[in-house]
Order: C-alpha cells, then sequence, then structure tokens
C-alpha cells in the first residue's frame, strides 16, 4: 500500500510541475529587458535610493530639522544647517540644508528618515543601482539627491 | 444728562436723592447729607460696625460678601497707613447705576468712604472711577473740593480729631480693573493686572497697607445704613440680604432704567410690572439676571426673588444688579459672540486660559455665526469654556466661562441651527426688518 | 522655621514653614509643571500648569503661590489635574507655530516636554493663529513673537535679576507682547538671560540661530576664559574640518558656581576661537626679518638652542618671562618653574590686575577669611569699596542683586564712580580716586576731615555688622589693602574678596608669577622647601617685574623674553624698536603687536581648548574641561615642557608624570554616552589615574597640591566638576615672614574692561566686538 501512496504522491507533485510548465514566465528579463527600468519592476513601497523633494514652488521642502538624522540607526545622514536670506531662498522656511548627504555604504534603507520627515521631504525613490567599485561615490551629496526642478516653475513666492 | 424713571413699588434709599440737585453740598446737607458721617464720628467705629452687621448689606459689586465682615478683617493695629478704596469703575455690561449715583448723588459716596475710614482707621480714602466715567470725574472733584471747604474732610473732620482726605482718580477703560487688585496696581501706576492672593487686600492692600475697597453702591448705602440704623435697613430685604438694590433693568422691555427695590424682589414681577412687560409684546426668550458675567436664565427660571441666594440657587448670580431682557428676536448664538467679543477685548492677558480661551472662543463664535461652524464647534466651545472655568488668575475668566457654558447648554438647539452653513432664522429677520426701515 | 508636614499624593513630606508648595513638591521628586514660576523670581501664577487639587478648597490651586501649611492634603496627580494641564497645554499650542522643526528650541523645549507628557498634540482648533513677524532686538537676541507663550520669565529676569528692566509687556489681551521698553530694539547689558530663561524658542540668539539641532551637538561644560568671576559656561561643539568648532555657549548646566547666570562675554565670546586670523602654524622670523610658516620642530628646535645659548653664555638674569591671566594654574606653575629651574632666572611676572600679593600678606596667619563667590548671594551685609562689579564681575553683580533681593542683605558702597550697583545698595559713598587709602585709614579710626558726616555715619554703621564681606576693587592695593584688612579683623567674622580682571588673575598669582614670590606667596629669599624642589639653577634673588623687564630690554640689557599668553607691548605701551634686541619667543592665538615684534611665534590652544584648573579672584578652584579643538595649535603646557625637552632639561623633574599607575586597569570602562565617566572621576579624584604623559596637568596639580599647602581641597569634587574654595594663605603661611612688602611696588595695571571689552581676545571676539559698537552708536543717537 506504500507504494502506491508514494506513486500517489510523486504523481500530485509531478502534475503541479508540469502545469507550471506551460505557464507564461515571470522572471523579470533584468537587465536586458526593455524600458529605462531595463526590465526591473517595483512594489509601489519599495524602497530605494532617497530623494530629497521640493514643494510646489520648487523650493526645497527639507528645512535642516536634524531629525531624520537624529532617527537614522546607521548613523549615515549628515547634514549641515544654513539660513535663508531674502536674496537666497532654498528652502520655504527660515532654515535650509547646505549640505545633505547621506552614505549609501551605512544604509540599510530602513525608511525611519522618510517616517521621521516633518515636512516630507525626504522620500524612497525606487532607485536601487548603487553597486560601486568606490566607496566614495556612496556618499551622495543633496545635488545627487535633489528631485529636478518643475519644467516651468512658478515663481517663488516669498513669505514677507 | 439721562432721564431718571420711577416706578411706584420702588423703594427709594440710595436713589432717594436722585433728580433733587444733591450734587450741591447746601442741598446735599438740606436732605439729611453728612448726618450719618457726624454721628459715626461721635459714636465710633465698633458702633459703625455693628450697624454695618446687623444690616445684612452685602457687597453690591457682585461677590456678595456681608460688608460689616470686611471692615471687621482689616487689623487695627497697622504698621503701613490703612486705606479705604471705592470701587467705582463699573464696567460690567448691562450695568449703569454707579453712574447714576455718581452723577446725582456723589456726596454720598464721599460721606460713605468717610463712614468706612472710620470704621477701619483709615486716614484717606480714594475714589476710583471707571476710564470711561471721565466725564463725572468734575462732578466728583467738586463734591470733594465743596466737602473739605466744609470741614467734612481734610484735618480734624466734623469738629474732631480725627483726620480724613479723599482723592478722586480715574482708570484707563478697562473691565479688568473692575478687580479689587488690579484697580490696586492701576491706582499705583502699574499695568492693571490682578494681584496673587492670599495676601488679601484687608491685610496687604495698596501700597502695601491694609485696604477695604467696596464697590459705589455698597459705599453710597452706608449713610443710609447708618441714618436709618440696621436692623430698620435689614428689615426691607429677604432673609440674610438687607435693604435695597439698584437694579439696572435693560434690554427689551418697555421701561428700561434703574430701578431701587428691596433684595429678594422677583423677577418675573419686576420684568412684567416695573419693566412693564416684553418690548412690543412679544414672547421673552432668556433673562441675563446680574450683568453679562451671569449665566443666562430661561422664561421658566424667572419666577424668583432677586437676592443672593435665591438667584444662585436657580443656577445664575445676583452679580452687578444688571438685569438685561432678551425677547424672542434674539439670535442667542449672536449674544454669546457680542458677550464673548467683550470679554476677549477686556482681558489682561496675564494668564493663560483666559487669554488664549477668549480669544479662540471669539474665533470659534465668529466663525460659527457667520455660518461656518462644524458640529463639533459646539462641544469645542463648551470645551472650552468649561476648562476656562475656575482655571484663571482672577474671576474674568469664569465671568467669560460660566455664560457661555449657559448658552451652549440651555440654547444647545439653536447653535445646531447655525450648523451646515444655514442662515441664522434672526438675522434674516433682522436683515429683513432693517430693509424695511 | 519650624517644619510643616503635609501629605502629597499620599506622600507625607516635610518642608520649612514658608516654602512654596511647589518647592516643597520637586524637593520630594514630586514633579509639578510650571512655565511661569522660575526659583528665585517674582511669583506669576499665569500660566495655570501647576495647578494642584488642595482638600478642603473648592478651586484648583496653583502650587507656585501656595506656602505649605500643617496638615494640608495635596493631590497633584488625578484625572482633573491631568486633564485641566492638558486643557492649558492645548490653549497655548493654539497659537503656538508648529514650527518646532526650524525651532532653535526644538529638543530642548519645555513646551515640548509638557506636551509630550501630557498628551495635548491633537488640537480642536481650526482657526487662523495670530502671527507676528520676527524681531531683531539687539546684534544677540532675536524676538519670534508667535512662539511666546508669555510666561514673562524674560521681563523678570531682566528686571529683577538683572536690574536692567529693558523688557516690559505692550497691549493687552491676546495681543499681549513682550516688547523692549527701548521701542525696538533693547537698552540692556545683552547678557542673553532672557534666551536662557525662555521655556519655548521665542527668544533666539543670534550666534546660534538656524545653526544645528542641540542633540547634535557635544556639550561640554568649562570655565569661561574671560573675567575673573569664573563662571561655567557650557560650550555646544560641532566637528567641523578642522576639529570641534565652537557653535554655541550658553547655560545649559546650571551647576557652576554662576548658577542661573551667565554674561554677555560667557554666552557669546567664544567667536575668537574661530577667528579667520587665528595662528595655526609656527612663525619664525627669516633672514628677510619677516615671519614665515616654520614647522613645529624648526621652531621648537631653534627657540630652544637659542634659549639654552643665552642662558649659558650671557646668563638667566639676562632672560625674562612672561605669563598670562588666562592660563591654567598648571600652566602658570609649570612656566614659573620652567623660569626658575631651566632657565635659571627670577625674571618672572604678568599682567598684574590685582594687588593679590598684599591682600595674601594682609591675610597671612589667618584661616577662612577668603570669601568665595557664592557667599555674595549669601552675606547679610556687603561692603563693597572701588570695582564696578556690574562692568567688570558680573557674575558678582548677580549675586550681590540677588542677596538684596532674597535676603533683604545690607549693601554699603564706597565708590568714586555712580556705579549701577549703587541702586541695590543701603547706602552709597562718594569718595574721589585718589582717597581709597585714605578711607581705609578712615574706616581704621584714623579721623579725616576730607569724608564728612555721610562717611562718619556708614563707619558707625559697619561696626554693628556681624558677618561684614568686604569686597574691594583694584583701586585699593599694598597699604590700603592692609589697612582695610587689619579693620576689617577687628569686627566680628568678616571675609574679604579681592577683585581682579581675567579668569586666572588670581590663580597667575597663586602660581608664584612674580619675580619675588614663589607658588603660595613665599618670597624668593625664604624659598623653604621650593629651594630643594628647583633643583641647583634656581636664583636666590628676586628678579625683575615686568615694567623693569621692559626697560632693561630697551636698554639692551635683556637677551631673551619669553611671552605666553600676553600682550604686553601693547598693555604697557611698549616701543617697536626697545625690543629689537632680544630674542623674543611669543605663544599666542594671534599675531598681537606684541607677535609681530617676535623670533618665534608659537600658536597656542585657548582656555576653551585645554584641561586644567582655574582660581577665580575669589579663590574657587574649578576644572576647566577640554572642548574645542582646532588643528595646528598646541596648549602652553606642551610647549613649555616641549621647549624644556630640547633645552635638554630633565623633563621628569619639571612634570612629575609617570606616577600614579597603580590604577586597577581593569576596572576602567569607557563613558557611555551622554553619561559621566564616573569611574574616571573616581580614579583621578583617588590619584590613581595614570598620568603616562608629560602634558598630563593633573601630574602638576599633585605638585601644587603638595607644595601649596593653601590648595587644599577635594579633588573628588573638583574632577565631579564642582567648584572648590582655596584660601589666599593658610594657616602654615603665618610662619612666612613677608617682609618689606610696603616698600614692594604693587605694579597693578587695571585692565580697566567693560562688560563688552576683554582685553587683546576681546579684540578678535566679532560678536563682542558687533555689541560694543552698536552700544556705542546707541550712546552717539541718544547724545545726538
Amino acid at each position: 500500500m506504500s507504494i502506491v501512496r508514494d506513486i500517489a504522491s510523486v504523481a500530485k507533485g509531478m502534475s503541479i510541475t508540469f502545469k507550471e510548465m506551460f505557464e507564461p514566465t515571470q522572471v523579470e528579463n533584468y537587465p536586458d529587458g526593455p524600458g529605462p527600468m531595463h526590465g526591473a519592476q517595483f512594489e509601489e513601497r519599495f524602497r530605494g535610493q532617497h530623494v530629497l523633494q521640493r514643494d510646489e514652488n520648487g523650493l526645497e521642502k527639507c528645512v535642516a530639522c536634524f531629525l531624520c538624522a537624529a532617527a537614522c540607526p546607521a548613523n549615515c545622514i549628515y547634514i549641515e544647517a544654513a539660513e535663508n536670506t531674502a536674496e537666497q531662498r532654498i528652502s520655504s522656511a527660515e532654515r535650509y540644508a547646505k549640505v545633505y548627504n547621506i552614505d549609501y555604504n551605512r544604509c540599510i534603507f530602513c525608511g525611519y528618515c522618510v517616517e521621521a520627515c516633518p515636512t516630507d521631504a525626504i522620500t524612497h525613490g525606487h532607485g536601487f543601482e548603487l553597486a560601486s567599485l568606490n566607496a566614495t561615490s556612496l556618499v551622495m551629496r543633496k545635488e545627487q539627491l535633489l528631485t529636478a526642478m518643475p519644467a516651468q516653475p512658478t515663481t517663488p513666492t516669498l513669505p514677507k | 444728562m439721562p432721564t431718571l424713571v420711577s416706578h411706584p413699588e420702588e423703594v427709594k434709599i440710595v436713589s432717594s436723592r436722585f433728580g433733587k440737585g444733591a450734587t450741591d453740598i447746601e442741598r446735599y446737607i438740606e436732605l439729611d447729607g453728612y448726618q450719618a458721617a457726624r454721628t459715626a464720628v461721635e459714636k465710633g467705629a465698633d458702633w459703625v460696625i455693628a450697624e454695618m452687621k446687623t444690616s445684612g448689606l452685602r457687597g453690591r459689586g457682585g461677590a456678595g460678601f456681608p460688608t460689616g465682615m470686611k471692615w471687621s478683617f482689616v487689623p487695627k493695629q497697622s504698621e503701613k497707613p490703612k486705606y479705604v478704596l471705592v470701587n467705582g469703575d463699573e464696567s460690567e455690561p448691562g450695568t449703569c447705576k454707579d453712574h447714576l449715583i455718581f452723577l446725582h448723588d456723589p456726596h454720598t459716596v464721599i460721606e460713605g468712604t468717610i463712614i468706612a475710614g472710620l470704621a477701619i482707621g483709615a486716614k484717606m480714602g480714594f475714589i476710583y472711577l471707571r476710564g470711561e466715567y471721565r466725564y463725572l470725574l468734575e462732578i466728583m472733584e467738586k463734591a470733594i473740593a465743596d466737602a473739605y471747604a466744609k470741614g467734612f474732610l481734610g484735618k480734624g473732620i466734623f469738629g474732631s480729631q480725627i483726620d480724613f482726605d479723599i482723592i478722586s482718580h480715574t482708570g484707563a477703560g478697562a473691565y479688568e480693573v473692575g478687580e479689587e487688585s488690579a484697580l490696586m496696581e492701576s491706582l499705583e501706576g502699574k499695568r492693571g493686572i490682578p494681584r496673587i492672593k492670599p495676601p488679601f487686600p484687608a491685610v496687604v492692600g495698596l501700597y502695601g497697607g491694609p485696604t477695604v475697597i467696596n464697590n459705589a453702591e455698597t459705599i453710597a448705602t452706608v449713610p443710609h445704613v447708618l441714618r436709618m440704623g440696621g436692623e430698620a435697613y435689614a428689615k426691607i430685604g429677604s432673609e440674610r440680604n438687607g435693604g435695597t438694590r439698584l437694579f439696572c433693568l435693560s434690554g427689551h422691555v418697555e421701561r428700561p432704567g434703574v430701578y431701587e427695590l428691596p433684595m429678594g424682589y422677583n423677577l418675573k414681577k419686576m420684568i412684567y410690572e416695573i419693566g412693564g412687560g416684553i418690548r412690543g409684546g412679544r414672547q421673552l426668550k432668556a433673562v441675563v439676571p446680574g450683568g453679562s458675567s451671569t449665566p443666562v436664565l430661561l422664561p421658566n427660571e424667572i419666577d424668583i426673588g432677586m437676592d443672593f441666594d435665591q438667584v444662585g440657587k436657580a443656577g445664575s448670580m445676583l452679580g452687578s444688579g444688571g438685569v438685561v431682557v432678551l425677547d424672542e428676536t434674539v439670535c442667542m448664538v449672536e449674544f454669546a459672540l457680542r458677550t464673548i467679543k467683550f470679554y476677549q477685548h477686556e482681558s489682561c492677558g496675564w494668564c493663560i486660559p483666559c487669554r488664549e480661551g477668549t480669544d479662540w472662543l471669539k474665533k470659534t463664535l465668529t466663525r460659527f455665526h457667520a455660518g461656518a461652524g462644524v458640529a463639533k464647534d459646539i462641544d469645542n466651545i463648551r470645551y472650552l469654556a468649561e476648562n476656562m472655568l475656575g482655571r484663571t488668575f482672577c474671576p474674568l475668566g469664569d465671568a467669560a466661562a460660566m455664560p457661555t457654558i449657559a448658552f451652549v447648554k440651555k440654547f444647545r438647539q439653536e447653535f445646531e441651527d447655525h450648523l451646515n452653513g444655514k442662515p441664522c432664522a434672526y438675522a434674516k429677520q433682522k436683515m429683513q426688518e432693517s430693509v424695511l426701515v | 522655621m519650624a517644619d510643616v508636614t503635609l501629605t502629597v499624593d499620599g506622600k507625607k513630606i516635610t518642608a520649612p514653614a514658608g516654602t512654596l508648595l511647589i518647592d516643597a513638591c520637586r524637593k520630594a521628586g514630586i514633579e509639578i509643571p510650571a512655565f511661569c514660576y522660575y526659583p528665585g523670581l517674582s511669583l506669576q501664577a499665569a500660566c495655570r500648569m501647576c495647578v494642584v487639587r488642595i482638600e478642603k478648597i473648592p478651586k484648583l490651586q496653583t502650587a507656585c503661590t501656595t506656602p505649605v501649611a500643617e496638615g494640608m492634603i495635596v493631590a497633584t496627580d488625578t484625572d482633573e489635574i491631568k486633564q485641566s494641564r492638558k486643557a492649558m497645554l492645548q490653549l497655548v499650542l493654539a497659537n503656538h507655530p508648529l514650527d518646532c522643526p526650524v525651532c532653535d528650541a526644538g529638543g530642548e523645549c519645555e513646551l515640548q516636554d509638557m506636551t509630550f507628557k501630557y498628551g495635548a498634540a491633537d488640537s480642536n482648533f481650526v482657526d487662523v493663529k495670530n502671527h507676528r513677524e520676527e524681531q531683531q532686538w539687539s546684534p544677540v537676541v532675536y524676538f519670534d513673537r508667535p512662539r511666546c507663550i508669555l510666561c514673562y520669565r524674560c521681563v523678570r529676569v531682566c528686571g529683577e535679576g538683572m536690574d536692567v528692566w529693558a523688557l516690559g509687556v505692550q497691549n493687552r489681551g491676546v495681543s499681549s507682547v513682550i516688547a523692549p521698553n527701548g521701542g525696538d530694539h533693547l537698552d540692556c547689558e545683552e547678557c542673553g538671560m532672557c534666551i536662557d530663561i525662555c521655556p519655548v524658542g521665542a527668544l533666539t540668539s543670534d550666534t546660534y540661530r538656524y545653526k544645528t539641532r542641540p542633540w547634535e551637538m557635544t556639550h561640554v561644560s568649562t570655565i569661561c576664559t574671560h573675567c575673573g568671576d569664573g563662571c561655567k559656561t557650557t560650550l555646544g561643539l560641532r566637528s567641523s574640518s578642522d576639529g570641534m568648532e565652537i557653535i554655541r555657549g550658553d547655560n545649559r548646566d546650571k551647576s557652576g558656581i554662576n548658577g542661573d547666570f551667565l554674561c554677555v562675554k560667557g554666552r557669546y565670546a567664544f567667536d575668537f576661537a574661530n577667528h579667520k586670523d587665528r595662528l595655526t602654524q609656527p612663525l619664525l622670523r627669516n633672514a628677510e626679518g619677516k615671519l614665515v610658516p616654520a614647522s613645529w620642530e624648526e621652531a621648537l628646535t631653534f627657540a630652544g638652542q637659542r634659549l639654552h645659548e643665552i642662558r649659558d653664555t650671557r646668563g638667566g638674569e639676562q632672560i625674562g618671562v612672561i605669563g598670562s591671566n588666562r592660563a591654567t594654574n598648571e600652566e602658570s606653575y609649570l612656566l614659573q618653574k620652567f623660569a626658575r629651574s631651566v632657565l635659571g632666572t627670577n625674571n618672572i611676572d604678568h599682567h598684574r590686575t590685582a594687588d593679590y600679593v598684599s591682600f595674601a600678606k594682609a591675610l597671612a596667619g589667618q584661616e577662612q577669611r577668603a570669601a568665595s563667590l557664592r557667599e555674595a548671594e549669601t552675606a547679610p551685609a556687603i561692603l563693597l569699596i572701588g570695582g564696578d562689579p556690574t562692568e567688570q564681575h558680573p557674575m558678582l553683580a548677580w549675586n550681590l542683586r540677588t542677596n538684596v533681593r532674597h535676603n533683604r542683605a545690607r549693601i554699603y558702597v564706597v565708590n568714586h564712580q555712580e556705579i549701577k550697583l549703587r541702586r541695590q545698595a543701603t547706602s552709597f559713598l562718594k569718595i574721589s580716586a585718589e582717597n581709597y587709602s585714605a578711607f581705609t585709614r578712615f574706616l581704621a579710626g584714623e579721623e579725616n576731615s576730607i569724608f564728612g558726616a555721610e562717611a562718619t555715619a556708614l563707619r558707625e554703621t559697619l561696626a554693628t555688622e556681624p558677618n561684614l564681606l568686604v569686597i574691594f576693587g583694584s583701586e585699593l592695593r599694598g597699604a590700603a589693602i592692609e589697612a582695610l584688612v587689619r579693620y576689617g579683623l577687628s569686627l566680628p567674622d568678616t571675609k574679604f574678596a579681592c577683585l581682579g580682571d581675567y579668569v586666572n588673575s588670581r590663580g597667575a598669582a597663586d602660581m608664584g608669577l612674580y619675580p619675588d614670590m614663589l607658588p603660595g606667596y613665599v618670597p624668593v629669599q625664604q624659598p623653604g622647601a621650593f629651594a630643594t624642589e628647583y633643583g641647583e639653577r634656581f636664583p636666590a634673588a628676586p628678579g625683575l617685574d615686568l615694567p623693569s623687564m621692559l626697560d632693561v630690554a630697551a636698554r639692551g640689557n635683556l637677551a631673551a623674553l619669553y611671552v605666553v599668553g600676553s600682550n604686553p607691548v601693547h598693555r604697557y605701551g611698549v616701543a617697536a624698536a626697545s625690543l629689537k634686541n632680544t630674542f623674543l619667543i611669543v605663544q599666542d592665538m594671534f599675531l598681537t603687536e606684541t607677535a609681530l615684534l617676535a623670533d618665534v611665534v608659537l600658536p597656542i590652544a585657548n582656555l576653551y581648548e585645554k584641561a586644567g584648573t582655574v582660581t577665580n579672584t575669589y579663590g574657587d578652584l574649578q576644572l576647566v574641561r577640554k572642548a574645542a579643538d582646532r588643528a595646528g595649535v598646541r596648549t602652553d603646557l606642551e610647549l613649555i615642557v616641549r621647549l624644556a625637552d630640547t633645552m635638554g632639561a630633565d623633563v621628569h623633574a619639571l612634570v612629575p608624570f609617570g606616577q600614579g599607575t597603580r590604577a586597577d586597569m581593569g576596572q576602567s570602562r569607557g563613558a557611555q554616552s551622554g553619561e559621566a565617566d564616573r569611574h574616571a572621576v573616581w580614579l583621578a579624584a583617588q590619584n590613581l589615574e595614570p598620568k603616562l604623559s608629560p602634558f598630563d596637568p593633573s601630574a602638576l596639580l599633585d605638585e601644587i597640591q603638595r607644595l601649596i599647602p593653601s590648595y587644599s581641597f577635594s579633588r573628588l569634587e573638583l574632577f565631579a566638576g564642582n567648584d572648590q574654595h582655596v584660601q589666599a594663605t593658610s594657616k602654615n603661611n603665618a610662619l612666612v615672614q613677608i617682609s618689606n612688602l610696603s616698600q614692594r611696588p604693587d605694579g597693578v595695571l587695571p585692565s580697566m574692561d567693560t562688560l563688552f571689552t576683554s582685553g587683546t581676545m576681546g579684540r578678535y571676539s566679532s560678536k563682542l566686538t558687533e555689541v560694543h559698537d552698536s552700544r556705542n552708536k546707541e550712546i552717539l543717537v541718544a547724545a545726538n
């Protein structure tokens, strides 16, 4: 009886195998796929390389509150703050981040910085091609993290 | 000069000299003036305090503290000079009685001050007039000058060994200064902000000296009490509420005015008989029994005697005697807003609950009345008021909170009618009326 | 007063009668929140946060205005109270902007803390908040109205605490606003106390605004490098490309001798350390006579060899040494030891700002007669002769004012100027500047017709004052000090304090930076133990004082001059040519007038960049902690040792290092983050820490403690960061005969600094200069 039972279970297993053989392929064809993503597909909430956002006026949302740096368990965020002036306004609040570095050698993509951000300035993008042969190139500066200026920025309205 | 009103039911004691030219000192003396002070000088402080205690006279400012008792709290011996302070900073909306006293009978205030000074052993009295009553200062100052000329004030008053001086002064127009310790600060030339109590003024008051501070009406009553005897005065009013008081009947009644009635006089009777009923035969909607800071009463709650205890039992306060009658055309939300606007404007800004509370009440009510209210605003208004009540530095916060709570509690339906951007029925009516006019 | 017992939250607590309930509770560990209540200032009862329920009283009561009473039963933590506090916070927050992410106070804000505690973060208010623009009130004070919660602490600390009254309240009700009484700007001493005391971020300082967040900085409490009061200042540090940069000075750590107080210098005048002209490389004068950068090796070898050569060829008496008022005790001690035992000269002096020698002499043989700065806050009566504490000793002035306010102390001011402290004084006597000496004799009983009835009355009043504290300024010197002290000692329990100008002026004097005095005011002629300690080069005769050294140099007879952290060329008005024949080594932070003439310039660390101890002018010994760091500079201590080394001296004899290695190394552990390294403190206190380096100042502290008997203090207290009072003299010093002092020139040159100047260093503090200039501008405007 045990032989029959064994054959039955093998047959059951193989039936699944054979059924799946004729299903369409699920493998992502990265990096040989088409398009700018080279075939990579992402879940909506994939946590990739950070993006620093701008507000509707094109001003940086980051106000250099240091909360992301404080929340970061890997201690990979480095910020230097500076004050906005009437002539040069970078962010909409009094202060902006003069230097904003994320060290991707250390970042663990936990998303705590995004949680901590009071102004929704830092978000996780989908960038994941972060491999490098040069560790120093993994310290990304603000210029590399900032989202592009809106195509046609409205004139920044300065608070009085 | 405003027209004086009169009603046969009135018992004229404080107002007995109104309209009789008593601003003139000769005329005042003719009308039995300065007799009480002279008697008091002869019989001494203990007699005065005993008479006051018998009379059951309670402070007319609002709190209703027995006057005789207050005077007896002042220490007999004091290193610092003692003072008598007359609180004529009558600012409670709905109240206009002290105004008449200063206008028609300034000498009773002076006489009362002399007696109070005598009772506590003070050598100096101050009469503090409301900032907006600046025009009364002339009358007051003339009266004081006349009294000096007659020897009723100054060195050796009434031919005795006693010295007594009086100075009159006006505020700069702040409701807050009606609070006794704020009044003292103001008189000392500082910002009109209440003081921390204890110490109470009877121990450390004006310029650090023991001070008795009484409402102008109380002080004006004192000579009459002494003249007619404490017992006789006590008989006039109801139990534990001696004498008469000036009721300022205003609002939607046929005959508004200041009436002097015995304590414990029925409120309903006051509105319908003395005041001649509701204007234009309309229905009564609500009554504010003692100035704008007292909780509103509904028509079914007004069959009560107007004394401190009975009104208190009805869930309100006798306050300063300003009875405001509202008829059915009044939008209670607007009335609440109007009340709060006043307190927001008059808050001194010292403590958080009053400063921020009145402002947010005003902001919320303004928006609410304009039709942009949401359901939770109603509870929010009540929450705000309830969290101000009893938590503020001085009674001003309570004065704003108490009526607000009553408005929301008693007229909740009307608040709810304002929701959802619906125009207020009363406002609509008002608009139509103004168009017709 | 008798103690009363009351019950708070079911716990029996005892407090002296008259104590405020809030203080009694806090002392018993029961937290009562408050914004407006601040210990030592007048009561407000405005914030209504401290409400408690007291049995038998219908309304909630404010704990900050209720004195404790016997048998009182108090509840502080019921739901009703929590709700009341929550509602109060909701009301405060209703108008408070939610800009915590950019607010300077974020992270150290009392409102934030309380909101977390009482959970008032939700708001039902949807209407628009009141807004006002930010204002700048002075070069250092900014005011952000919407953040203000109107606790009136700033108004009170400015008025009551500082006696400046620059702030007030305008308008009423919800439009109430804190505003300067000077209209749009502050007419004040710029002390920044208003910023310090502000529970929220309404008042912020220009130096720190929007720079960083509190948790991003390292905080180190050390001693302010400016005046002779020696306040503790907490420096906020951030790593920079060349070390640790100071970005904030404040009084966050209120554990210092200064309590709540810190003045403009302690708070803002740290920026000289970041000045662009700061030297970070040694300079050598080249063949063309120009100062050019050199390596440390080159500079030290050159300087050492030249000194060695000059000592051996021309003798130690041809070498002069000038010490500093801002160096640590250890450095000053080492400098004089180096001069006496290595250079073989007694030509050592410093810029003297008070006559401590006469003070020590006058007090010789007395014990516990020199007062601590703390005693100015408790003494029942104070006689202040000369000096202007408000300008030169702001901490002393604060203590005196506090004493008057809290204890109704009687202050008797005698001065030639109408100093500001006369406003707190019981009596003020104006005498002319040249009559101080005569006045001290007058006090002692000598009749003098120049002093009128007022002075006589003062003398009679003073005779009735037990426990008098006599504080005198640098106007009094030599015989005047002796006369004053003799007079004071004739009264019961009198104590004294002598006012000098800089952070370690007293220390420099105590450490023997004198040509005729050894450490502890031991005369050079009777060196006692020092004779053997300092070896064979130690000359027996007193050397030249500072002016004489300069004179001798001008005559071309001073072969070398070693100047450490001092600027005598500017201070004493020396002509540049007079030093041309002298080999000049200057250790300084900047290219000062003196450094410009030097042959070798060695860049040094300032007091914020090194460790050690300093003694304030009252004799309070305090620990200096290394806070900042700057690449390219070295401490005076290191440089002296290295110089001695290049001269071939025995470094072990100079610095007794390498001892105390009995420490149990296995027990030591690093400090956890945010925690004091208690083990290290204990080791240091027990004298067990391994002093493995000759640059370790504690090795020298051992020697100081050993050789100066009056420096007896608890090492545990010192290393735990507490001030320790040391006396000018000890009983043993009575055996030493300080002779012919009256003929000795005192050589005192008061620095005449104000609140906004601080010697040569003050010039390099941009903030101090800015405040100073804006102040002068105001005075000019006012004059016009």
